[in-house]
């Protein structure tokens, strides 16, 4: 049965191939033997195959089956129809992958040939996976799209484990082969790739951070002096009125000691007084940050580095505010 | 007098019952216990449940249990008249839990003037000072006073700039005149400008100068006391009787010692007579006595004061915004009535404006507020410009067009925009770090204050006070502890 339905397959390929014209680039033709057979090979996909994008980022090294050629075997001899069905009854059309046959032969070819990279440099030492470099890998999802198969997750993690042993290979000794296997599997944006630039200390020994809140933003300058606070024009006192206000607002100086060491000024707009406290409480960080980046994690234990995304949830129609319903009546 | 059913059932209280009977049949009556004074009361038969009518369609007859609530509520017992405002007025001095703070020592007469005190806590006396303080009025509910075992002071950097200029009024004994000195103090909310003043009132009380005082300006212009037209002003004065009398009381409290000893000697033209070579202390009394003559002794007493020989005088209004607009008082033409036309305000804005001398010398004082302050553009423009004249000469304020300018008060406080160093303004801002640290060691040793103070302290309460301003001191290390 199966033996039937390939022998028919190959006719039909045999059928393209004549029918085209003779000078043609050897990759279109790859594609379209691509084309037809996945679609004779899929039982109950509906979609059409989705090839076209990403056939140009994920070549596979075809080399087809060399071209038949009909003068060299018996044909001229013979002649006529008869002479071209003895050849085709020879031939066989030998597919470039091993795994062509398999269900999903471009990820089986990655997958051996990882494993067989693997093989080749599994005696160079390696460092810890702690201290690999850090690797955004592609997602499963990501992976399918790019191959156009039906990877299974367990499988796509045994790839993964493949790779991150290869990642552990020693930076100083990591073979220029395995760098460019696994470009294949990073995502194109990796961790740390966008670097903010480094803050500077200007010619009046200021430094300076922006910090949001809410809808309030602030913008922090520090100078080294002894604890002097000014926001918009007025001191602290005067700006804002409520203690835990004003706590908050120099909150990344006070848990660092740093209180009396720097004078603050600061802008501030928008939101509310507790928004803007803790608008503050991120921009003077950040500004303190550029006098003393050692401090870094201290300011993250006290909870000033992240800013808070949190914002007013919108109002959806239907409901009487963010997520209140209208009260249930019977008729 | 008995109640009327008492009477009644004793007239039933015949031996004739029959008569009695037959009334009660004629008037329809039930019969009821004779000797009873209470009002009969018939059971009613109780209602059958259901039986009230349907509610009409379209009437909400909602009953809320507020409305009843507030009916059964209303039986609480009412404070007396006045019993409120006085506890809010009240003045508390002393916390018998506070604990006494050994290494506090006493201003006196000798060291109240002295630079050495700067940056200490130095306690007010009892007997000398704080009674009379209490009888002008200078302690306010605000202030923390009730929470230390007794009054003290921190002698701040102000301070000490008040010390030296009334050490300059007593130094000055060039010519014939002694030197007055008028000052304006002000500074942010709560960075102890009435304090400051209530400093400069005890300087003058220990250094025996004569001290009037006027607590709160806001009491005066806010018509809530009567006026009067002044006879024979032209403008029209206005004097407060019941006003001026209560001042004068605070007057003979605090300076009783002065005008006990002191004899007239001019002869004030009053009504009511006033025996020969009396004190000072029975025409003050007079004053008191009768309020509709408590003016013209005011004046009698200012004309003693200014005698050569008599000491300086020490002139001090707290709350000056008030003073510099128009009062809540209407004249008989029902237009408002600027407070300069008050007696009592005129007689100090004369002096603090410089138009008037003290004749033997003496400072003028007057406190602003920040937080209760009707705005008077004129006063807030002048010392604005003070300011900046000390602060930074080349960028003084110029006056918006805009504005309305209230021509008497830029009158008043011109010398502000001047040269002269007679009027002037005391900025008081915020503690220094020193001040900030023997004023909270007072704290800790008073046992306010549970935390060792060290700089780290210090300094951070310092910041967080705005830059060292002494009321959010207070407010940060004392009150606001979790």
């Amino acid at each position: 049965m199966a033996s039937r339905e390939l022998s028919r397959s190959v006719w039909r390929a045999f059928g393209s191939l004549g029918s085209r014209s003779r000078p043609q680039c050897e990759r279109t033709a790859q594609r379209a033997q691509m084309c037809i057979h996945p679609r004779s090979s899929r039982c109950i996909s509906s979609t059409v195959a989705r090839t076209a994008e990403v056939a140009e980022e994920t070549q596979e090294p075809f080399s087809a089956a060399p071209e038949i050629d009909f003068d060299n075997e018996d044909g001229g001899a013979t002649g006529g129809r008869k002479g071209g069905k003895n050849i085709l009854r020879t031939l066989r059309v030998v597919p470039a992958s091993p795994s062509y046959f398999s269900a999903k032969p471009t990820f089986t070819d990655d997958f051996l040939s990882l494993s067989a990279l693997l093989r080749k440099v599994a005696t160079l030492p390696t460092i810890p996976p702690a201290e690999a470099p850090k690797v955004a890998w592609k997602t499963i999802d990501q992976y399918r799209i790019m191959t156009n198969e039906p990877v299974k997750t367990q499988r796509f993690h045994k790839m993964l484990h493949i790779l991150r042993r290869l990642n552990c290979i020693h930076p100083a000794l990591m073979p220029d082969e395995v760098v460019q296997a696994m470009l294949r599997y990073k995502k194109a944006n990796q961790p740390g790739d966008v670097k903010p630039k480094p803050g500077i200390i200007d010619e009046l020994g200021r430094a300076k951070g922006v910090g949001r809140r809410k809808t309030s933003s602030a913008v922090a300058w520090l100078v080294e002096g002894e604890g002097e606070v000014i926001i918009n024009g007025k001191s602290l006192s005067q700006f804002f009125g409520r203690l835990h206000h004003r706590e908050s607002a120099v909150w990344a100086l006070k848990a660092t000691q740093r209180l009396d060491k720097y004078n603050l000024f600061a802008l501030v707009q928008g939101g509310g007084s507790t928004g803007q406290a803790e608008a503050l409480t991120l921009a003077v960080a950040k500004a303190l940050l550029v006098h003393e980046p050692a401090l870094k994690p201290a300011l993250r234990r006290a909870g000033c580095v992240t800013r808070d995304p949190r914002k007013v949830e919108r109002k959806k129609p239907g409901h009487v505010k963010a997520r209140k319903m209208p009260t249930w009546v019977k008729r | 007098m008995p109640p009327s059913t008492c009477l009644r059932s004793f007239s039933r209280l015949s031996i004739d019952v029959t008569a009695q009977t037959s009334i009660a049949q004629r008037l329809g009556r039930p019969q009821v216990a004779l000797f009873t004074t209470s009002a009969t009361r018939h059971a009613t038969a109780p209602k059958r449940k259901g039986m009230t009518a349907a509610p009409k369609k379209g009437v909400k007859s909602l009953n809320t249990k507020k409305s009843r609530k507030a009916a059964a509520m209303d039986t609480g017992k009412r404070p007396a008249q006045g019993e409120r405002k006085a506890l809010r007025k009240r003045i508390v001095l002393s916390n018998n839990n506070a604990l006494e703070v050994s290494s506090l020592k006493n201003l006196s007469k000798d060291n109240v003037l002295s630079e050495q005190n700067e940056g200490k806590v130095m306690g007010l006396p009892e007997e000398e000072v704080v009674d009379a303080l209490r009888a002008v009025d200078a302690f306010k509910a605000t202030q923390g006073w009730g929470l230390f075992r007794r009054p003290a002071v921190l002698m701040r950097k102000e301070a000490i700039q008040l010390a030296k200029l009334l050490r300059e009024v007593e130094g000055s004994r060039t010519g014939q005149q002694k030197k007055t000195i008028r000052r304006i103090l002000s500074g942010e909310r709560m960075s102890g400008k009435s304090t400051l003043l209530l400093q400069g009132l005890s300087m003058g009380f220990l250094r025996d100068w004569f001290v009037i005082s006027l607590p709160e300006a806001q009491d005066i212009v806010n018509a809530h006391t009567e006026y009067a037209p002044l006879p024979n002003s032209n403008p029209t004065q206005y004097t407060q009787d019941t006003y001026t009398a209560n001042l004068l009381q605070q007057i003979q409290k605090a300076n009783s010692r002065f005008l006990e000893s002191t004899k007239l000697s001019t002869k004030p033209m009053l009504d009511i007579p006033l025996k020969p070579n009396a004190t000072l202390k029975e025409l003050v009394a007079v004053g008191t006595a009768n309020p509709e003559a408590s003016w013209p002794v005011f004046v009698a007493l200012w004309n003693e004061l200014s005698q050569p020989g008599r000491p300086s005088i020490m002139l001090a209004i707290d709350g000056l915004s008030h003073a510099m607009r128009n009062s809540e008082y209407l004249s008989a033409e029902v237009k408002p009535i600027h407070a300069h036309d008050l007696t009592l305000i005129r007689h100090f804005v004369d002096h603090l404006s410089g138009q008037k001398k003290l004749p033997n010398g003496g400072i003028v004082l007057a406190a602003t507020s920040k937080s209760n302050s009707p705005t008077s553009a004129a006063l807030d423009f002048c010392v604005e410009v003070a300011e900046a004249r000390q602060n930074a000469p080349d960028n003084i304020p110029q006056w918006n067009p805009y504005k309305n300018v209230d021509a008497r008060v830029m009158e008043t406080l011109k010398d502000l925009n001047t040269d002269s160093t007679d009027l002037d303004v005391i900025r008081v801002g915020g503690l220094t770090k020193n001040e900030a640290r023997a004023i909270m060691e007072y704290y800790a040793e008073s046992g306010l204050l549970r935390h060792t103070v060290n700089e780290g302290f210090v300094s951070e309460k310092w910041s967080l006070a705005g830059m060292g301003n002494i009321g959010e001191l207070e407010r940060t290390s004392v009150r606001l502890r979790i």
